[in-house]
């Protein structure tokens, strides 16, 4: 079990979170976590994902970033996930 | 001009010369604006068999399909065609009618979240709020469905933006689309000539992203410059010619005995334009055990998806290929293939008096002209079409692969039928899939299309009563539809002439009826429930592990 933050660029569309959250369960993966925010000037949202999964990641991010509204997208597996991963082994 | 307006004049601007659909009260102000429209719609009898004719219409042409529908019940009845077109990736552009934005989430009637509901069964959609953002939208919709992997893509459009007042320059010529150079992964190039080149036992495992590409004929030259055996995906068929001594039909759940022993034994397999659907590989850990892979696509999500790959490209197969070609060093393997082509040749010494389905649709093959289109239904008749019938282009068999959808066929075949006037279009069904959108009889009737209709029946849901038998104890549970309607009359009430058919030395003669008649035929042809589809992998096995006639 692996944890990973992913911090997503969208486009500002109403729908978009929905699009993020249904590809997210039908690939298999959890939301442990998410903040979404507008961008500054309004041109679109800001969101993290706190993703935990069995899978590669990769099955993920390569899904979302066929997605028409999301410009940006980086991963990082997070310091939680090393902590859970370290309690788990314990 | 009103928005419902510039939808039909910008589909007049994209050259769409064909849609399909069935209006209703949301969509009321786009088809007052399509009535005398240069663009030609075929009214439906039902949303689903409009899209499904939509996506015929696309994969027998390489255009895009079109097809409109009205909100809630109208828009719910596409989501089964848009899932069938996200699965097979079929270019397709659906536009809905949608309530006025003033009694959006009101429950008005006939609301339903379409948007939402589209989600799991699009490539994208779009909800257009304000009539300044429909043209845009609409060329975004047309360009995405056709680009990288093409797919469906809904615009849900509400009444009030129908009826807003905006204004439109049409353009004199359409932009053509720019393209940026992509450059070739030559290291990757140079890492997949290296595996080819020391293979011993190479194989081409060929997907309908080919065609999709429009690279059939660089896949052609490949095998041609890269001599190795091939298989093919139930989408793929077509691709690679029948005269190709080396190709070795289609693989997978009821593959032949030859491409499945082949992909089995293979030391490298070459994965193009394919994904390792479950029906193709049977128990994935199992699949190709020896072989390196090499996987192209043109969509970065299917790499490693399911089987890692030693060398993954993504990209254009045109380009590829060619780079690709390199001499092999496999005449051994080649020969074995051969043989194993040879000794596992389907038979048709089948005896008795009642029709034997394979040798019928064989038959029906080598009587179709080369350019026939053939439309299936999903069953066992779709299996038997699969293994026994011969293709000269992926465009010319057109089988819901991806969703394995009931009632594809018939109204696939009208859109077939309408993107290829000229071209014979035969559907051939199960009497289970018939009934399912046997409503567009009336869609045949009205615009007098002459396609040809043959019903397999064996009173049966049979590929689920097939299952029953082998794999449930012979617990046959609701698969008996020995009550099915006399299907000569019932195409007789839509003025379709048709005959029924129960021995074997009627089928030539009845071909020869109903391709010597000039409009729309049916051919009920009854066959014996017994009737199985062979070779089968049971479910969980591997591709070696095929269950045959004799073994039963």
């Amino acid at each position: 079990m692996s944890n990973h933050v992913l911090t997503i660029q969208t486009k500002n569309q109403p729908v978009v979170l929905e699009r993020l959250l249904q590809v997210t369960r039908y690939r298999g993966f959890e939301v442990a976590g998410m903040e979404m925010k507008p961008m500054a000037d309004f041109s679109g949202l800001l969101v993290t994902l706190s993703i935990v999964s069995d899978k590669p990641i990769s099955l993920l991010t390569n899904q979302l970033n066929k997605l028409y509204d999301i410009e940006y997208l980086d991963c990082v597996e997070s310091e939680l996930t090393q902590a859970k991963a370290g309690s788990m082994r314990a | 001009m009103k928005g419902a307006e510039l939808v039909i004049k910008l589909l007049e601007q994209k050259g769409v010369e064909h849609i399909f659909g069935y209006p209703g009260g949301a969509i009321m102000p786009i088809y007052d604006a399509l009535y005398q429209s240069k663009v030609k719609h075929y009214l439906c009898r039902h949303e689903q068999g409009g899209a499904f004719s939509a996506i015929g219409y696309a994969r027998s042409s390489g255009k895009v399909g079109v097809c409109m529908a009205t909100s809630g019940p109208g828009a719910t009845n596409l989501i089964t065609s848009l899932a069938d077109a996200l699965l097979d990736s079929v270019p397709l552009v659906a536009i809905t009618g949608q309530v006025s934005q003033a009694v959006m989430g009101t429950d008005a009637f006939q609301e339903v979240d379409v948007l939402g509901l589209s989600l799991a069964v699009t490539k994208h959609s779009f909800m257009v709020t304000d009539v300044t953002e429909l043209e845009h939208t609409l060329n975004e919709a047309f360009t995405l469905a056709m680009s990288g992997r093409p797919g469906p893509v809904l615009v849900d459009i509400p009444k009030d933006v129908q009826l807003a007042e905006v204004q439109f320059k049409p353009r004199l010529v359409e932009e053509a689309a720019t393209t940026q150079q992509q450059l070739l992964p030559a290291a990757a190039l140079d890492q997949a000539r290296l595996l080819i080149q020391n293979a011993k036992r190479p194989i081409a495992y060929i997907g309908g992203g080919v065609h999709m590409a429009d690279a059939v004929t660089q896949l052609q030259d490949f095998l041609a410059q890269s001599p190795m055996p091939s298989v093919t995906t139930l989408k793929a068929m077509g691709t690679v010619p029948p005269s190709n001594a080396y190709y070795l039909g289609m693989l997978g759940m009821h593959g032949t005995q030859a491409a499945n022993h082949a992909v089995q034994q293979c030391d490298l397999l070459i994965c193009l334009g394919a994904r390792f659907d479950d029906r193709v590989t049977g128990k994935l850990a199992a699949f190709a055990p020896d072989a390196k892979v090499i996987h192209i696509d043109i969509d970065p999500a299917e790499l490693h998806k399911l089987r890692r790959a030693e060398c993954a490209m993504i990209g254009d197969l045109r380009e590829l290929l060619p780079a690709m070609s390199v001499p092999t060093h496999c005449e051994d393997w080649l020969k074995h293939c051969l043989a194993m082509k040879q000794q596992h040749g389907w038979r048709y010494d089948h005896p008795g008096e009642r029709i034997f389905a394979p040798l019928m649709l064989k038959q029906l093959s080598e009587r179709l002209p080369d350019n026939a289109v053939v439309c299936c239904d999903v069953g066992q008749h779709q299996m038997w079409v699969a293994q026994h019938m011969s293709f000269s282009h992926p465009r010319n068999h057109l089988s819901s692969g991806g969703l394995g959808t009931m009632g594809f066929g018939l109204p696939a075949a009208i859109g077939a039928q309408l993107a290829r006037p000229k071209d014979t279009v035969v559907t051939v069904s199960g009497d289970g899939s018939f009934m399912m959108n046997v409503q567009e009889l009336g869609t045949i009737k009205r615009f007098r299309l002459p396609v040809k209709i043959v019903i397999v029946d064996n009173q049966r849901l049979g590929m689920v009563k097939q299952w029953q038998e082998l794999f449930f104890n012979e617990r046959y549970s609701e698969t008996d539809l020995s009550d099915n309607p006399d299907f000569v009359s019932l195409a007789a009430a839509f003025a379709i002439p048709g005959h029924s058919i129960s021995r074997k030395d009627e089928v030539l003669p009845a071909l020869e009826a109903m391709f010597t008649w000039p409009g729309p035929y049916l051919l009920h042809v009854r066959i014996d429930e017994t009737d199985n589809v062979w070779p089968l992998v049971p479910p969980g096995a591997a591709n070696q592990d095929m269950l045959t006639e004799k073994a039963q």
